[in-house]
């Protein structure tokens, strides 16, 4: 419900600006002053989207991402410190605390240096891990920028991402090389959900610690694209947490610069685009799904009366119809929702276990929403059903409704009339032919005269 | 008291030698008749000896086993569907046939055919020279009129369930 007004809140701001459907408040956590020059382009990109930024030093003793218990900003975006840890401040606790009250996070790691064992730890909570000295970089001897790696092979040039699987929307796709430079690589846990890698590293990539010897083969964990080099986690309220493992790639000079490849062109680098479709869907501007008008009703030919609308109680085996309107935050506004081609937004309709799971079909498109629709019979059995819709998908927030109605038996007229089955004629006839003879009897038996019985009486 | 009425009856009887069950009429039988002789035998002496009522009773009666018969022999053979028309169909013809059988009970008396000859059933031979309203406490017309009301309960039920 908050999450809601959370919404509704944010999208009248959104009339304002074009703005994150989630809030506006983004600090970002960076080592020192110096830094922050590096990235201006960023900065002033975000701005233009609307962002009001805090810059702060993980050092600073009035950083807190609490106050009075709330959430002080709605986004975070950490900078990887020069110092070891991330401060009293910013504990993984709190950070996870923060996820749980519904920020937004991107996390940048960087190769140059070793990463902090606090970053590890917060890392290991969402089943995320680094390599085991946390200073391993990405090397990539086919697809490195000839221009500024010549010699170390150490910034990898990299197609932007299609989707992660067919049926799973594409939100950071599009033409163009990225390059990412000194990239700390990080490997998924298999067992959560809630990860997807966002950008894997090439087949033909490893990680290795520059500053060590090349480690035995039975020391490597994770070769080619079982790196990571960009991956997100959505968390059960979705809640996006974002590890990019190349700070540097958001740098003003990877943002306008021109690479290489080997026995390619020098083409001009897409990090600017990238960085925004990054951003955007990390700090809730893209895939951000809402669920408007929820409707079911009885199967009708005509327009269905508001008082006929989503009654509390069905009979069994009603046609019944269930519309859903879902819309979709993109960047500035709310547009129809489109299930991707291969996937399926499906309806339940369950008491305990599902009787029915359909698909839902767009049926109705508006401006801003589609209408997802579908037709069923009740099942033949009654007790207190729901429609549900359950749609948890990588990169789209997560919709679960859940709407009880009962489900009756037929009332005692609402059987068929006995004579409309043609198949109980006979047993009719028989009754009737009971009670006709009954009937006859009855006169036979009244006529019928009880000789016996008045001789007796005389005598 | 069964046995005692029994005994009744056949002290009262006045020729138990001849052949067992059917002590009442003539003895043309023999004791070395075919089958089909013994049952034209039954049958005559069933026509002969049976009050109109009772007689008029059992022809209903049979008449409910033909229909109810028929009845299930259908639903074997076409199936149950719809189930309570054939139940109520079914237990139309089984339950009048209960009733039928309870206003039998109560109403044929041999003495009403054949006065003097005791019957098979040997527990109203004794009553035969007697008036059979005070032996059973109940008298015809009230035995039928139990036998209406209980029909048309039943009848009531039976088109109310077939719908």
């Amino acid at each position: 419900m908050r999450w809601y007004l959370a919404l509704l809140v944010s999208a009248f701001a959104a009339a304002v600006n074009a703005l994150s459907s989630s809030g506006s408040r983004l600090l970002v956590v960076l080592d020192d002053t110096t830094d922050k020059s590096a990235y201006s382009i960023l900065w002033s990109d975000l701005e233009g989207r609307g962002y009001d930024l805090s810059f702060e030093s993980p050092k600073s003793d009035k950083l807190s991402l609490f106050e009075h218990g709330e959430r002080a900003y709605d986004h975070l975006l950490i900078l990887p410190p020069k110092s070891k840890g991330l401060g009293p401040n910013l504990t993984p606790k709190n950070i996870l605390d923060f996820m749980n009250q519904d920020g937004n996070i991107i996390l940048a790691l960087s190769g140059k240096a070793s990463t902090s064992s606090a970053i590890s730890s917060l890392l290991l909570e969402v089943d995320i891990h680094l390599s085991n000295d946390r200073s391993a970089v990405v090397i990539d001897h086919f697809n490195y920028d000839t221009i500024s790696a010549a010699e170390k092979h150490d910034v990898l040039l990299l197609e932007r991402p299609a989707p992660l699987r067919p049926d799973v929307k594409a939100f950071f796709d599009g033409e163009g090389v990225l390059a990412l430079p000194h990239v700390a690589p990080q490997t998924l846990g298999s067992n959560s959900q809630l990860i997807s890698p966002i950008l894997r590293a090439p087949a033909t990539a490893y990680a290795y610690n520059p500053k060590e010897e090349m480690p035995s083969p039975d020391d490597i964990e994770a070769t080619g694209s079982q790196l990571n080099v960009v991956s997100a986690v959505q968390a059960l309220n979705s809640a996006r947490f974002v590890v990019l493992g190349s700070v540097e790639a958001l740098e003003d000079q990877w943002f306008s610069g021109s690479v290489k490849a080997p026995n390619g062109k020098k083409v001009p680098t897409v990090n600017r685009e990238f960085a925004k479709q990054l951003t955007g869907w990390a700090f809730k501007e893209t895939g951000i799904l809402k669920v408007g008008k929820i409707e079911h009703h009885l199967a009708t030919d005509g327009e269905v009366a508001a008082e006929d609308m989503n009654p509390k109680i069905y009979r069994v085996k009603n046609e019944t119809v269930f519309n859903i309107e879902i819309s979709e935050y993109s960047y500035d506004k709310w547009v129809p929702f489109e299930v991707p081609a291969e996937d399926e937004l499906q309806l339940e309709f369950t008491m305990l276990s599902p009787f029915h799971r359909l698909a839902l079909k767009p049926t109705v498109r508006t401006e801003t929403s589609a209408v997802y629709s579908t037709q069923f019979t009740t099942p033949d059995q009654h007790g207190i059903f729901s429609f549900r819709v359950d749609y948890k998908r990588p990169f789209l927030t997560n919709i679960e409704e859940k709407h009880e109605v009962t489900v009756r038996h037929f009332a005692h007229d609402e059987y068929p009339r006995s004579w409309a089955i043609t198949g109980g004629w006979v047993w009719i006839a028989g009754l009737w032919s009971v009670i006709g003879g009954f009937l006859a009897f009855v006169v036979v038996w009244l006529y019928s005269a009880p000789v016996a019985d008045k001789v007796k009486k005389t005598q | 008291m069964p046995a005692k009425r029994h005994a009744a009856s056949t002290a009262s009887a006045p020729a138990p030698s001849t052949t067992s069950t059917l002590s009442s009429g003539p003895a043309t039988l023999k004791t070395n008749s075919s089958v089909l002789d013994i049952t034209s035998h039954v049958w005559q002496q069933y026509l002969a000896n049976t009050a109109q009522r009772t007689l008029l009773l059992d022809a209903f009666m049979a008449f409910l086993v033909l229909v109810g018969g028929l009845q299930f022999v259908y639903c074997v053979l076409a199936g149950n569907y719809p189930f309570n028309a054939f139940l109520s169909g079914f237990s139309a013809a089984v339950g009048q046939f209960v009733l039928t059988a309870s206003l039998r009970m109560q109403t044929s008396e041999p003495g009403s055919g054949s006065p003097s000859k005791p019957s098979s059933k040997g527990k109203n031979a004794r009553f035969a020279d007697e008036d059979t309203e005070e032996d059973t406490g109940i008298s015809h017309e009230r035995a039928f009129a139990d036998y209406i009301f209980g029909s048309l309960i039943l009848h009531f039920f039976c088109i109310n369930f077939i719908n």
